[in-house]
């Protein structure tokens, strides 16, 4: 094909299956906006930040499978790179592309340029390269989407240089499967049996699971080789996990990755797939590892036993070497007792959280406990809910997710500003599901309103929820916890306290054109998750601010260090 | 082995950083008494002792704040919550010396419930605690309220009056 750099970069985007470029114009990147002008199967998503452009993207890719494209301009590369470490945290596929002046009018040093601005992106990039002429461009990009999506996947980076997007020149398309060979890495089989015996031989074993699983699609797998075997099975975390690989309505699901294990006792065998900080809650057992990612396996634990494969056909192989390694009748029998064991629990710890909840769900400021029996109550199964969340992360243990139940998409290292972006970008991917986004009061802050100028020029119905008090308030329950310095001894709150100014959330959202709304009343969440929905079924956002309480180690206090300003002043200007 | 996952377990809820507290072996923090094992058990798979070593509540209130960390995880089966209440109120309860230096001493302007604020404030921590910040009335009532929940011992009548000590003198502009 001929054309300018910038339509073969288009085409080869869109040989490559990519139906969105999230952006943020420059001027240097006019010739991929100009080919774009007649385009029809592939289209632009602007966002007013980098960082909203990023993990837009970034939901995208979570949501689809698919590679998220974003460009934007270099001189906003900071504001991306924020979001861009959840990316490539979470191993998430995604292209950042920029425009850059030629090297040589680099090196005079321009207004907007600073030496080595490349590096920026090094720690947190899988790849990046840099292209020279049009005729380069598409080979290029095609590396670019490789290296994205091979597993383990992450972010890759492009410096486009703008001579090269300008200049015509004829180069070949190449669509996707000529050059993205999808690896299907199948253990050894040795091992797997070595892993099957063990298995079935175990006195008390434990299953821990992680994201891997989730970006191998391997979630039916993982399921049928626990409920072979009558493996309890843990995962999940406040930090460091993104998604839901196993239902937690199961009766095999303990629930959040720990250290101890008081609900087992002593594990003697411990099989972790696909998880990085399942390996790190070694307990004394022996510790088989079964990961896609050879960079992370053992590097913060010594493992027994590392297996590098792709968690689906892992799991899958291993619920075949079980089957064939014990008839069917001892293989019920080990697992209907484990099962019965570990049920016996799971089914009390329900019945006890769910009566504790319910003791403390009343009132106004509204609870969490509170608002987790609603959204269970209200949300339909096949929602998407993109949790962006600190404190209402506790609302998750009174929630199913996973399996038949709600998909849950986060983000594992949690670089706040994500959700309602990530929101859009999830809902772009799946525009037949239910999508909400929930985000706390600081995450609102840090990603800003500007989200919410995507969410309306594009009406993406989705509900947005804020969980509004006024505080950074687990920050604040983990300084006063775990640090335990002056701060609690004198119960002086030097940093956490948010409320004044006390935001109006509902108003700014109505500011951009989202439809709006302060909840205060639990008696009143049910009809205002329906005005949502509703809203949602007619093709607009909705954005419910919710005010929750203040909950644990110093939440009553309002108190921040005063200062003023306008008092240091002399003179009055 | 799992002494080294629940320090850098509190580095990871600790999202934003900060130095990892390490666990000693022997968790000095916690007194012998019944039920220690279980509290060992329980309540240092994701933190540090410290966590609650340094707050004291009486057993209303540790039963409130150990149903919070079931909802959020811990593993206590129900035949075990007494037990696990019942030390904790005992090696925390008020009146039992908080780890870390002493308290700076605090002198109360006189009022109609000096007294009550002597008798009733200094019993699970300092004074400089309460007497450290100017605060609004409503975050004087909430603050009361609470002190009141985790074991304060005073009546509504005797919370409306410490409450009105404590915004005439203490109040934020
Ligand atoms: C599943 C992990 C986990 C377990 C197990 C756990 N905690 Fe916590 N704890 C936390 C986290 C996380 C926080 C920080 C803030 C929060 O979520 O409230 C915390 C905070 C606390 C606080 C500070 C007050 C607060 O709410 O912030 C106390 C006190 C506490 N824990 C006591 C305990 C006790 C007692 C036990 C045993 C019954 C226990 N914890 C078991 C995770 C846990
Ligand atoms: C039964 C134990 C107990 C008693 C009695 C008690 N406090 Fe507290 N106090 C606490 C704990 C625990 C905290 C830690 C923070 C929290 O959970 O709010 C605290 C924290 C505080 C704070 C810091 C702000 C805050 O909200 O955390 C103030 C101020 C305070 N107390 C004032 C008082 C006053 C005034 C009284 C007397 C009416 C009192 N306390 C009596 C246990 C107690
Ligand atoms: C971009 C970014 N900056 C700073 C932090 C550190 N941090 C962790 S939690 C938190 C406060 C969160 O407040 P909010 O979203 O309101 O949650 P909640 O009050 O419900 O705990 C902060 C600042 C972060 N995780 N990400
Ligand atoms: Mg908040």
């Amino acid at each position: 094909m001929k054309g300018t750099g910038g339509a073969l970069f288009v085409e080869q985007l869109k040989a490559a299956g990519v139906e969105y470029i999230f952006f943020n114009p420059s001027t240097g990147d006019a010739p991929i906006y100009d080919a774009m002008v007649d385009q029809t199967d592939i289209h632009l998503i602007k966002g007013v930040q980098e960082g909203v452009v990023v993990a837009m993207a970034d939901g995208y890719a979570r949501a689809s499978g698919k590679p998220g494209v974003a460009i934007v301009a270099a001189v906003g590369l900071p504001n991306a790179m924020t979001q861009l470490v959840n990316t490539y945290k979470d191993r998430i596929p995604l292209m950042l592309a920029m425009g850059v002046p030629a090297r040589e009018a680099e090196s005079r040093g321009g207004a907007q340029q600073y030496d080595g601005q490349e590096t920026l992106l090094t720690p947190i990039s899988k790849w990046a390269w840099r292209t020279e002429s049009a005729a380069g461009l598409p080979d290029i990009t095609r590396k670019a989407l490789k290296f994205a999506s091979t597993r383990p996947g992450g972010p890759v980076s492009l410096w486009l240089s703008e001579p090269g997007l300008r200049e015509e020149a004829t180069a070949t398309i190449v669509d996707e499967a000529a050059f993205n060979t999808p690896i299907s890495m199948r253990p050894n089989k040795a091992d797997i049996e070595t892993i099957a015996r063990l298995l079935i031989e175990a006195k008390n074993p434990l299953l821990t699971v992680g994201d891997e699983i989730t970006l191998a699609q391997g979630e039916r797998e993982v399921r049928e080789l626990a409920e072979l075997l009558g493996l309890p099975v843990m995962g999940s975390a406040v930090l460091g996990q993104w998604s839901t690989p196993f239902p937690t309505r199961s009766p095999l699901f303990l629930g959040g990755l720990q250290a101890n294990t008081p609900a087992l006792g002593q594990v003697d065998i411990h099989l972790n797939v696909g998880s990085w900080l399942g390996e790190q809650t070694a307990r004394g057992a022996k510790l088989i590892s079964i990961r896609q990612d050879p960079a992370t396996l053992g590097r913060a634990t010594p493992v027994d036993m590392g297996v590098i494969a792709d968690p689906k056909l892992a799991c899958a192989d291993l619920v075949e070497a079980v089957k064939s390694l014990a008839t069917k009748d001892r293989l019920k029998k080990i697992a209907d007792e484990r099962t019965r064991r570990v049920a016996d629990y799971t089914e009390k710890a329900r019945k006890l959280r769910h009566d504790v909840a319910m003791q403390f769900s009343t009132g106004s400021p509204i609870r969490l406990n509170r608002l987790a029996f609603e959204l269970e109550d209200f949300l339909d199964k096949d929602t998407i809910y993109v949790a962006d969340l600190d404190s209402g992360r506790k609302m998750e243990p009174l929630m199913n997710f996973g399996g038949d139940d709600k998909m849950y998409i986060g983000n594992g290292p949690a670089v706040l500003g994500w959700g309602i972006s990530a929101g859009l970008g999830v809902k772009l991917a799946r525009p037949d599901k239910p999508v909400i986004a929930l985000v706390g009061d600081g995450s609102f802050l840090f990603g800003g309103p500007q989200p919410l100028w995507s969410l309306s020029r594009y009406q993406a119905p989705i509900t947005v929820m804020v969980l509004n008090n006024r505080s950074y308030n687990n920050e604040r329950n983990r300084i006063w916890a775990f640090g335990g310095g002056s701060q609690l001894s004198r119960g002086l709150d030097m940093t956490c306290y948010n409320g004044s100014p006390d935001v109006d959330i509902a108003k700014t959202a109505q500011a951009f054109g989202v439809e709006a709304e302060q909840v205060n009343d639990p008696e009143t969440i049910k009809a205002a998750l329906g005005r949502a929905k509703r809203a949602n079924i007619e093709g607009r956002p909705y954005l419910l601010e919710v005010v929750i309480e203040r909950d644990g180690i110093g939440g009553a206090s309002e108190w921040h260090p005063p200062f003023s300003i306008a008092s240091l002043r002399t003179r009055k200007v | 082995m799992h002494k080294l996952f629940a320090s850098a377990f509190v580095c990871i809820a600790m999202a934003a950083g900060g130095a990892a507290v390490a666990q000693p072996a022997d968790n000095p923090l916690l007194p012998e008494g019944p039920g220690r094992d279980r509290v060992v058990a329980v309540c240092t798979s994701c933190h540090v002792s410290r966590a609650f070593a340094q707050v004291r509540e009486n057993a209303n209130g540790w039963k409130n704040q150990v149903s919070e960390m079931i909802l959020i995880g811990a593993q206590v089966s129900p035949a075990d919550m007494d037990a696990i209440v019942g030390y904790l109120s005992t090696a925390f309860g008020p009146g039992t010396r908080l780890p870390g230096p002493p308290s700076q001493a605090v002198d109360l302007p006189d009022g109609a419930a000096k007294i009550l604020v002597l008798g009733s404030c200094a019993r699970c921590h300092g004074l400089d605690r309460v007497a450290g910040a100017k605060r609004s009335p409503r975050e004087w009532d909430h603050i009361v309220e609470r002190m009141a929940f985790y074991g304060a011992p005073l009546d509504e009548g005797q919370r409306k009056t410490v409450v009105a000590y404590l915004t005439e003198h203490y109040a934020a502009k």
